[in-house]
């Protein structure tokens, strides 16, 4: 952070900071990985050699072989073609998560740190408060309390319009899923807003845009706000991968994106209860999840060490 | 005539654990349409204090106790903010300190420019941006149309510094506010920045304040000269009267310190010995007794007010009644 207060040089900050990053050989390993994720879960349907919900009783728990490289779960479903299938989700609730989070912790944490005073105080004080409940049970209340509601009021719409999409249940699973998730990982990314809004709001080039007599809102949004994104950046790519972990936990206690859409917390919940048999059940997905989380990590920490170059993190 | 601005009375309190502590003391300032004053004196008398107080740009826990500011026929220590934000720029404009951080770095320096003024005129885009490569020419970069378009740290510090200026008159304001502006600055620069505020002063027919430690700098800017010590004005006169005739023994100090330029060696004569008085622990009676050679027992009991030195130009006013005396003898 004080590297970015020091050198207060934005294009070649970028530049200099894209050096660093390519020369992090980890940091450039899990910029592939995610690469590749991000073409399997935008072309995963044409790569994916079976359907995901195709199933084929006749070879039910195949270990891996030519047919199906990855073998075939309980149902005779192709383990690859769901862990395919499975990256869209992945990435499609770590980006929403994310960037919900991230809109929400942008404008309480800038508003807050900007012009502070009880709205502070109280932004500070709801912080803790989420911070402070246990994620898991309240993903769960909001789930369980959630639920219900949404769906009558989908019904209705259907009633109303007779348009299918009202009665797509993905769409409630993903809303719940998204909107319960963003509600628990907003906090940190308010805090860090917070805290540069606070660093960057005395520096003396705001002090000399309030001279020229600019609006406070002007102030924010071209003066304060694109200097103090630096460490967000940071924060959001190990973010993507806690949010890639959490959906998956949640899937795993029943609280995520539910069956059949593949979800690797799903495949990893069902592959657990047969591991002792069928290990490739449990070790795919968990292998994939593990691979993909490092990977957005050796990212968040390359882009920590390129863009504080003296290195304090 | 009516001042431009005239600063009556003016108090300054910071908000501290133990109650709050003075910084400003009653400062009386005025400044005349298109006048040009030099503000010296120590560092944390309060110079920078007493300027941003007029424009509501005071710190947090920092604030104007007491005292008028009359400006354009309105007390400024009473607008609310709507109406001070207003007075920003295109009244009183502001040059800061350090030109290396006084920029925004993720906005090219034209648009910077362009920025205040959509905001504070409402120019349309295009309007702005031609005004300000117009503002960037006078202020004397060189290629201003392609400058416009660079970024601030691809410009020297002389260069940054001559932006900020841009900026502080793109709202064509009567009165310029420069504080220390060229202490980040090379010597040779310094005096160029001197010179570019001198002309751009007499061409817009503004008021130019300028805060310095440097007397020898302004010399050549100033018509008058006001000399602050802890908080007060205590000596205000114009320039040729502050070189010729110094009154107040901090004044004589100040400039005894200045190099000679007759001698072989620019030396720095050690002339004043102690520190100023902290913030809220300034000793009753004058402040400035405490180092003063020419003390009498009666300095410590009345705070000095201004008044005229006798012999001297009308206007040479000065805060010491031992050397008001002296002079009258
Ligand atoms: N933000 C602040 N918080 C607390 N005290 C402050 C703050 N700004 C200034 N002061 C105090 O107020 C006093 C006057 O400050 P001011 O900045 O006006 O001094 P100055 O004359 O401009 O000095 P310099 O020549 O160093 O710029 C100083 O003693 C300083 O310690
Ligand atoms: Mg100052």
């Amino acid at each position: 952070m004080t590297a970015i207060a020091e050198d207060d040089r934005p294009s070649s900050l970028w530049r200099d900071a894209w050096k660093r990053l390519r020369r992090n050989r980890l940091a450039v390993i899990g910029l592939f990985i995610i690469a590749i994720l991000v073409i399997v879960a935008a072309f995963g349907p044409w790569m994916s050699p079976y359907d995901f919900l195709s199933q084929n009783l006749d070879a039910r728990n195949q270990p891996p072989s030519g047919l199906h490289w990855l073998g075939t779960d309980d149902l005779g479903r192709d383990v690859l073609s769901r862990l395919i299938y499975g990256a869209r989700t992945a990435f499609l609730v770590a980006v929403g998560v994310t960037v919900a989070a991230v809109l929400i912790g942008v404008v309480l944490g800038a508003i807050a740190g900007f012009y502070g005073g009880a709205f502070d105080r109280f932004v500070m004080w709801f912080t803790d408060m989420t911070m402070s409940v246990p994620q898991l049970l309240l993903v769960v209340v909001i789930n369980a309390s959630l639920k219900q509601p949404i769906s009558l009021w989908m019904e209705a719409r259907y009633m109303e319009t007779l348009n299918p999409i009202w009665r797509n249940s993905a769409i409630i699973d993903f809303v719940l899923v998204f909107g319960s998730m963003a509600l628990i990982t907003w906090p940190p990314y308010a805090r860090l807003v917070r805290a540069q809004v606070l660093s960057v709001r005395g520096r003396p080039y705001v002090t000399a845009a309030r001279a020229l007599g600019l609006t406070n809102r002007i102030i924010l949004m071209r003066y304060v706000l694109p200097n103090a994104m630096g460490p967000l950046i940071v924060a959001v790519s190990a973010g993507l991968g806690t949010a890639m972990v959490l959906e998956s936990a949640f899937s795993f206690l029943g609280v995520g994106v539910t069956p059949p859409t593949p979800s690797w917390g799903n495949m990893i919940s069902d592959g657990l209860r047969v591991w002792t048999n069928y290990p490739h059940l449990l070790l795919a997905p968990a292998a994939v999840l593990a691979v993909v989380t490092v990977a957005f990590n050796f990212l968040g920490d390359g882009l920590n060490d390129a863009l504080n170059p003296k290195g304090q993190k | 005539m009516t001042a431009l601005l005239d600063i009556r009375g003016l108090t300054i309190d910071i908000a501290r654990d133990g109650g709050p502590a003075r910084v400003v003391d009653g400062i009386d300032l005025a400044i005349q349409q298109g006048e040009s004053v030099g503000i010296v004196g120590e560092s944390g008398c309060g110079k920078s204090l007493t300027m941003l107080s007029l424009v509501g740009l005071l710190p947090n826990r920092i604030r104007a106790t007491g005292g008028s500011a009359m400006f354009g026929g309105r007390d400024l220590l009473k607008l609310g903010p709507k109406e001070l934000r207003k007075v920003r720029g295109s009244e009183i404009g502001f040059i800061f300190q350090d030109p290396m951080t006084s920029l925004n770095p993720v906005i090219r320096v034209g648009d910077q420019i362009a920025e205040a003024l959509i905001w504070q005129k409402g120019l349309a885009k295009e309007a702005a941006q031609a005004r300000a490569v117009e503002l960037l020419e006078l202020v004397g970069i060189p290629g201003p149309a392609e400058r416009a378009r660079a970024w601030p740290h691809e410009l020297s510090g002389g260069m940054r510094q001559r932006v900020m200026i841009a900026m502080g008159l793109a709202g064509h304001p009567r009165l310029l506010i420069a504080d220390e502006p060229t202490t980040a600055l090379d010597v040779t620069i310094q005096a160029q920045i001197v010179d570019l505020v001198r002309e751009l002063k007499d061409k817009m027919q503004m008021a130019v304040v300028w805060i310095t430690h440097d007397l020898a700098l302004i010399a050549g800017l100033a018509d008058r000269i006001a000399v602050l010590y802890a908080g007060t004005v205590v000596e205000d006169a114009p320039v040729s009267a502050i070189f010729e005739r110094p009154t107040h023994p901090y004044t004589r100090g100040l400039l005894a310190s200045l190099p000679t330029l007759a001698g072989a060696a620019m030396e720095r004569l050690p002339s004043i010995g102690g520190t100023p008085p902290e913030p809220g622990r300034r000793p009753p009676g004058c402040p400035f007794a405490p180092r003063c050679a020419h003390a009498v027992a009666a300095c410590a009991e009345a705070v000095p007010r201004l008044a005229p030195v006798p012999g001297s130009d009308p206007r040479h006013r000065v805060a010491c009644p031992v050397m008001t005396e002296r002079a009258a003898a």
